[in-house]
């Protein structure tokens, strides 16, 4: 009842607002958009199905090379393809791929699985750099979108929306399917595989099948990429592209069906935020994957069901206290640990070695957020210290308030939940903020 | 009313603070700043922003300093996509990049079409490292310069100087990556076969960075009882081979094009003694003013990716000095055929644009590793000794027939 308005409004919101915003922008909503799309198709595998793919970059790359050889042919001027159709050959050459390396890899289920697709990713990795005609060498294969239907596609904007449409239908899409009876037949594959097989279905057909249509996604997603990008190269084979996605779907929450779209969301637009203000941001990215793992391992997708499912029943007027004191804890943690990574960043980097040199060997202050700082002062270390202890015990005062609260929520009886749609595993079972 | 007065006001701030207001030349760097590729990524980075300090130093350009913004690519093509177009956004007139073809592919790519839908606020290219013989071959265009040498120039200079200095002998290995610049290296080494006097007895192409033993390719080494080994292998790829070789108690001479890399010396220690290397620069060649302004500013002589960089830097500055645009909107166009006709003199010999495929004839610069030189690397008492300079002219090969360049009206 709700939900469908969040969406037509979130939906409004995507459609309206980029024409105001800057170039930058417009760029990292088209990547924010792609990576939710390749976040989502691979979620159907580990969320619905139970596969833990690693090498889920093979179908992105497969469909960004199929897409590319597309354009290049339509540029050519051998055939006439109208440009926004463009995806399709992604879409079919993930579908296809999928179902080859799909049948081969469910064989098994597990480590063995994802040791499969792990394989045959880095396959792809190793030929595509070989192989001149198909992937360009390590250069790539390079195209230019053609106007088509009186649009040029040659604005960051146009290319926005041509994005934004085929995700739109494709997350649809792959909402609609986990409502279909297969779909429901992949959520029991999930839960007991052996029971599907007495029940009289063929596991291995119907893991074949799911697994064709999660590449099919990816591949979409990857000719989205290509489209933007008009460049291919085998790079996006590598395992950096399958480790990705993986933590967008569990950062995000991979039991929640819209949790790794929250993932990518806030993945890419953290990496275009924070990528050119600091050298550091893949740690701090890295510690982000480690405490939702350790503390919210359910994902972000999973704290916000969670406070969705029980809404009724929570009393802000108690729990709004301990949030923002777990709040104020986290951000004083978070600066300190911040001040501290940008400070020994700039003490160890080789300019402060020069001005080392140039005060004849002493240590003379250095400059970490326009400020500067005299690295043998105890201030200097004293303060982002006393900031982090000071946190640390907010935060842990305020994880004890909120499992108190929460607890008392969970106890009371239960409401008839709001229509269990396929992502209502056991939500309100995991924990949330610890 | 009240919102007719604002317009009005800013109307007037509008009209007031233009005039005070030249545009700023901006450059962008889009390397690896992040990841395993980073200290290279660091270098150029370095390297553009004290060429940058020099010409700001004397004035900057069009009225301003030159601002110089860094992206980080994130160690692939499609970080680096993704870095033009906010380079694009943020206004940048002229990208620097150069620690992979692969990256540098894709900016070319990305500066044409850039190029082609927004005539009048173009975008130009500095590539001051990538050396795939393609960039300036099918992929050539007018915005794309290469300040940096290629296999082909690499390869005949250091032919030559071991040659000259008795120590090439005629039966050369050739080993190297299995990619394009792999592939280069060993079409150079096999085209050069004839005007250097060898036979090459075993060219081999193996995997890029993941071999941990080169046993077996030593082995075949030994087998092939050659006199020089000639690779262009990088990184791990060039360490472990020569520590391979040395540990089999093999006795041929490396030439090698990567052994400046920071860390590789100290790595291989006396294993490196007597190897040869064909690179832009060496400290000890040429005029030591360069170097010692740079190990003043910086900390350390300029190194590996540096020197290159710095010459591209100045010979931008002087085309920059050959164009005004009187504070108003900057024409890349008109900068990139200014940088054309500029001859840049390094401290090794002139630099100009071959105006046909946009690649500079270069002086390369031949140097052997040797104890107690006047700069030694990486804390060892190992350093580069110079053989032999080979002017621009004599290092140069000819424009391949794949670029067909468009040039501006």
């Amino acid at each position: 009842m709700r939900t469908p308005l969040i969406i037509a409004a979130v939906l409004v919101a995507l459609a309206a607002v980029p024409p105001f915003l800057g170039l930058g922008l417009q760029n990292a909503l088209v990547n924010v958009l792609i990576a939710s799309l390749f976040a989502l198709a691979f979620n159907l595998l580990i969320g619905q199905a139970g596969l833990l793919s690693f090498g889920h970059a093979a179908y992105f790359g497969v469909g960004a090379f199929a897409t590319l050889h597309l354009m290049r042919i339509i540029e050519d001027g051998v055939i006439d393809f109208p440009t926004p159709l463009l995806p399709l050959a992604g879409a079919v050459a993930g579908l296809v791929v999928g179902a080859i390396a799909g049948f081969f890899a469910t064989m098994r289920s597990g480590v063995y699985f994802a040791l499969v697709t792990l394989a045959i990713a880095e396959l792809f990795h190793a030929l595509a750099p070989r192989w001149q005609g198909l992937f360009g060498g390590e250069a790539g294969l390079s195209s230019m979108r053609m106007p088509w239907g009186g649009i040029t596609f040659g604005s960051t904007l146009q290319v926005y929306y041509l994005t934004l449409g085929w995700v739109a239908i494709s997350i649809w899409v792959l909402w609609a399917y986990t409502r279909t009876p297969f779909g429901r037949l992949t959520l029991a594959l999930r839960d007991n595989e052996q029971r599907v097989r007495f029940l009289g279905y063929n596991a291995h057909a119907t893991k074949v099948i799911v697994f064709a249509v999660s590449a099919m996604f990816s591949g979409i997603a990857g000719a989205l990429q290509a489209t933007s990008n008009e460049v291919a190269n085998y790079s996006l084979f590598s395992s950096h592209v399958s480790a990705q996605v993986v933590l967008y779907t569990f950062v995000g929450g991979s039991i929640v069906f819209f949790g790794p779209l929250l993932g990518a969301a806030i993945f890419t637009l953290f990496a275009y935020l924070i990528s050119d203000l600091t050298r550091s941001w893949l740690l701090y990215q890295g510690l982000i994957f480690v405490l939702v793992m350790l503390y919210a391992p359910a994902g972000i997708g999973g704290i916000v069901q969670t406070h969705a499912r029980h809404w009724q029943r929570l009393d802000w007027s108690r729990l709004a206290g301990p949030y923002a004191l777990g709040g104020l804890g986290g951000g004083l943690v978070a600066a300190a640990v911040v001040f501290l990574t940008e400070s020994l960043g700039v003490l160890f980097d080789e300019a402060y070695a020069v001005a080392r040199r140039g005060a004849g060997g002493g240590y003379p202050p250095f400059e970490a957020f326009g400020i500067p700082w005299d690295p043998l002062s105890p201030v200097t270390w004293g303060v982002p210290l006393a900031l982090f202890v000071v946190g640390l015990v907010l935060l842990l005062r305020a994880r004890r308030a909120i499992a108190e609260r929460w607890d008392a929520v969970r106890s009371a009886p239960a409401v008839p939940a709001a229509g269990p749609g396929p992502d209502a595993r056991t939500a309100s079972t995991q924990q949330i903020a610890g | 009313m009240r919102t007719l007065a604002a317009f009005a006001l800013s109307t007037a701030a509008i009209a007031w603070a233009t005039p005070t207001m030249a545009e700023p030349l901006r450059i962008g760097i889009i390397e690896s700043l992040s990841g395993s590729q980073t200290s290279t990524g660091r270098l150029y980075a370095a390297a553009v922003q004290y060429g940058v300090d020099l010409i700001n130093a004397n004035g900057g350009f069009n009225g301003e300093p030159i601002e110089v913004i860094e992206y980080d690519n994130a160690g692939g093509s499609t970080g680096a996509a993704d870095k033009f177009r906010q380079a694009v956004a943020d206004g940048v007139h002229i990208v620097f990049q150069g620690a992979s073809s692969a990256v540098a592919g894709q900016i070319t790519e990305d500066v044409r079409r850039h190029n082609i839908r927004n005539p009048g606020s173009e975008v130009m290219f500095i590539n001051v490292g990538a050396e795939a013989m393609s960039l300036t071959g099918e992929q050539c265009h007018f915005y794309h310069f290469r300040y940096a040498t290629t296999a082909p120039m690499r390869v005949n200079a250091l032919v030559n100087a071991m040659a000259a200095a008795g120590e090439l002998g005629t039966r050369v290995f050739s080993i190297n990556q299995n990619y394009s610049w792999g592939q280069d290296m060993q079409a150079a080494i096999e085209a050069a076969a004839a005007a250097g006097g060898y036979e090459v007895v075993e060219a081999v192409l193996h995997d890029v960075n993941t071999i941990q033993d080169f046993a077996p390719f030593v082995a075949r080494i030994n087998a092939a009882d050659p006199d020089t080994v000639i690779t262009g292998n990088w990184s791990n790829d060039l360490l472990l081979l020569m520590k391979a070789a040395s540990e089999a108690g093999l006795d041929v001479r490396f030439g090698t094009t990567f052994l400046d890399q920071p860390g590789n010396i100290a790595n291989a220690g006396d294993t490196a003694l007597g190897h040869y290397l064909a690179n832009n620069y060496v400290p000890a060649a040429g005029d030591p003013a360069f170097a010692e302004a740079y190990a003043a500013a910086v900390g350390h002589v300029p190194v590996f990716v540096e020197p290159p960089t710095i010459f591209a830097v100045g010979a931008l500055g002087l085309a920059l000095a050959d164009v005004d645009f009187a504070g108003g909107e900057i024409d890349v166009t008109e900068i990139a055929k200014a940088l054309e006709g500029v001859t840049y003199e390094s401290p090794v010999g002139p630099i100009s644009v071959r105006a046909e495929d946009h690649q500079t004839i270069r002086p390369v610069v031949v140097s052997r590793v040797a104890r107690g030189t006047q700069y030694p690397v990486d804390d060892t008492d190992l350093g580069f000794e110079p053989v032999s300079v080979v002017a621009g002219p004599d290092a140069i090969y000819p424009v391949q027939a794949s670029c067909e360049m468009e040039r501006p009206d």
